[in-house]
C-alpha cells in the first residue's frame, strides 16, 4: 500500500440567530478512484432560505465542475449566470471557497470573496501567494487560486465572513474578531491537542467565534471547515479461520508484520494466531460484561475479543452510539476502529457449525454478513477507508 | 489441598447458552468454596461442534477432568462441592 496522507475533514455550522436554516453550505466529498477529495463552503446573500438555496446551489454546481474538471473560470461564469441576481447590489450573490485535494499531495484551493483560507505548517500559519483571475463578465468579481503540496500534519482552515465578522459592534471586538483572532485561537488550541480531529477543531472554532458575539446570538450564519492530512492511523481486523486450513499460516505472519494496530476478533482466530506464532493469550477480566465475552491480551496485538456477538455489539454501538463501560470488548474494538483512518479487514470463512444450531437461544449473524455491515458504515458515515480481503 | 480447577468456555456459542451466568463464580463464589477453587476461562473447546450430537449440549465447563454438558451455575457448584467431598 503507498504511503499517501489521509485526510480528515470536520466542519461545523451554526445559523444566524433567530433563523431555521443555514445560509451557509458545506459539502465534502471524497472520489477514491481519483484519490481525491473535495470541500467546499459557500457563503449566500443574506441569511435563512433564500442563502441557503444560493449556498446551495453553488456548492452544487460547484462541486459538478469540480469532478469533471471543467476549467475554473468558464464555471464561475456559468454559476454566477445560473444565480439570481441581488436587485439592490447588481450581483449574483453567493461566495465560495473549494478545497481540492490529492492524496498524494497536491492540494489546490479556489476562492471568491470568502474570507481568506488558513493554512497552518509547522505551528504557524502561512501566506501563500494565490493568483488572481477574473471574468470579463463579471469585472467586479475575481477568484484567487493558491496552491501547495500538502505534508503531513498540514492543516487548512475555510471559514465564512460569520467567523471573522464575530463580535461585530461589540465594545471588545469593534471591528470583529477577524482572521488574525482566528488564526491565533487556532494556533493556541493545537498547543493544547497538537492531533486534535478536524471535527473538533471546526465545533471549537464556531464556539469560540459565538462566545465574542453581542449575548452570544450569532449575528450571521458562522461556518467552518476543517481539514487536517495526516499519515493514515492503520488498523488490522483478523476475524474468522480461513476456509482452507493451508491459509493458517498466511493470516499469521499478517499479523506479525503489519504496520499498524491489530485487532483479532474470534475465539478460533485468536488460537491459530497463538499457535502459529507462539503467542501466549490471556483472558483480560477487567472486561467482563453478562453480554460480551471478555476480551483478551496477546503481545503485539492490541485487542483480542471474541468473534461474532462482539462484531455485532459493534456495529450496534457505532450506528446508536456507545452504551457500556470502556472496557468492555465491544466498546474498546468501537473507538479502535473510530480512532482508525484505514482499516483492513481480513475475513476467514469458514462457517462455524455450532452457530446454525436452532437450540440456540439467539440468532447469529454469519460473519461474512456483519462484517460488511460494520465497513460499509464505516465508509459511509466515518468516511473510513476500508480494505477487505476474504480468506 | 490442590485447588479445584474449573474451566469455562466462552467461546460464542457456550456464551448464548449461559456461560456468562456460571462467571459469576469468578467474581461472587459461595463462600465455602471462595478460595477452593481456581477459574480459568476458555476459548471454544471444540465441543459445541461434535456433529455427533443431535443439538448443541452447550455451555461446557471442564470441573477438573470433568466435562459438563449444559451447565449452570448450579450443576457446576454442584460438582465442585462434591469434588471437595470426596477429598476430605
Ligand atoms: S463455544 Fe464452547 S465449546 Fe465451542
Amino acid at each position: 500500500m503507498s504511503n499517501s496522507l489521509f485526510i480528515d475533514i470536520g466542519s461545523y455550522q451554526k445559523q444566524k440567530d433567530g433563523e431555521d436554516c443555514f445560509g451557509d453550505t458545506i459539502y465534502s466529498k471524497k472520489i477514491p478512484e481519483e484519490r481525491r477529495v473535495i470541500s467546499i463552503l459557500s457563503d449566500g446573500l443574506g441569511s435563512g432560505v433564500k442563502a441557503n438555496i444560493l449556498s446551495s446551489m453553488t456548492t452544487r454546481m460547484a462541486m459538478k465542475f469540480m469532478e469533471d474538471n471543467t476549467d475554473l473560470l468558464r464555471s464561475s461564469e456559468i454559476m454566477m449566470d445560473a444565480l439570481p441576481i441581488c436587485q439592490i447590489r447588481k450581483i449574483s450573490y453567493a461566495t465560495f471557497s473549494i478545497v481540492d485535494s490529492e492524496l498524494e499531495g497536491k492540494t489546490r484551493i479556489f476562492e471568491m470573496d470568502n474570507p481568506r483560507y488558513i493554512f497552518i505548517r509547522n505551528n504557524k500559519s502561512l501566506a501563500i501567494k494565490g493568483r488572481e483571475f477574473s471574468s470579463p463578465k463579471w469585472k467586479d468579481r475575481s477568484i484567487s487560486v493558491s496552491q501547495m503540496t500538502t505534508q503531513p500534519e498540514d492543516r487548512i482552515i475555510l471559514m465564512s465572513d460569520g467567523v471573522t465578522q464575530a463580535g461585530l459592534g461589540n465594545k471588545r471586538y469593534p471591528l470583529g474578531w477577524g482572521r488574525q483572532g482566528c488564526i491565533d485561537f487556532v494556533l493556541s488550541e493545537l498547543e493544547k491537542d497538537p492531533h486534535i480531529s478536524s471535527q473538533n477543531l471546526a465545533q471549537k472554532i464556531v464556539e469560540e467565534a459565538l462566545s465574542k458575539e453581542i449575548d452570544k446570538k450569532a449575528g450571521d450564519d458562522i461556518s467552518c471547515v476543517s481539514i487536517y492530512f495526516r499519515t493514515p492511523r492503520k488498523l488490522l481486523v483478523l476475524t474468522g479461520p480461513p476456509f482452507d486450513e493451508d491459509k493458517d499460516k498466511e493470516i499469521a505472519d499478517m499479523v506479525a508484520e503489519y504496520d499498524g494496530k491489530i485487532a483479532i476478533c474470534g475465539g478460533t482466530t485468536s488460537n491459530i494466531i497463538e499457535r502459529e506464532l507462539c503467542l501466549k493469550c490471556e483472558v483480560d477480566k477487567s472486561s467482563f460484561d453478562t453480554e460480551i465475552p471478555m476480551a483478551s491480551t496477546m503481545e503485539g496485538v492490541d485487542l483480542v475479543t471474541e468473534g461474532i456477538l462482539t462484531l455485532t455489539d459493534a456495529y450496534r454501538m457505532l450506528k446508536e452510539g456507545i452504551d457500556r463501560k470502556p472496557n468492555v470488548a465491544s466498546v474498546r474494538l468501537v473507538n479502535l476502529l473510530l480512532g482508525s483512518d484505514r482499516i483492513d479487514f481480513v475475513v476467514g470463512t469458514k462457517i462455524n457449525v455450532a452457530h446454525q444450531d436452532p437450540s440456540l437461544p439467539m440468532e447469529l449473524e454469519i460473519r461474512r454478513n456483519i462484517v460488511k455491515k460494520i465497513f460499509r458504515l464505516l465508509q459511509s458515515q466515518y468516511l473510513k477507508e476500508i480494505s477487505v480481503r476474504y480468506l | 489441598m490442590e485447588k479445584v480447577k474449573v474451566k469455562i468456555c466462552c467461546g460464542t456459542s457456550c456464551f448464548v447458552m449461559g456461560a456468562a451466568q456460571i462467571q459469576v463464580l469468578e467474581f461472587a463464589p459461595p463462600a465455602d468454596i471462595a478460595d477452593k477453587i481456581e477459574i480459568e476461562e476458555a476459548r471454544c473447546m471444540n465441543h459445541c461442534k461434535d456433529t455427533t450430537a443431535k443439538y448443541n449440549r452447550g455451555p461446557f465447563v471442564m470441573v477438573n477432568d470433568e466435562l459438563i454438558e449444559e451447565a449452570n451455575f448450579e450443576k457446576v457448584v454442584n460438582k465442585i462441592r462434591e469434588i471437595l467431598n470426596q477429598e476430605k
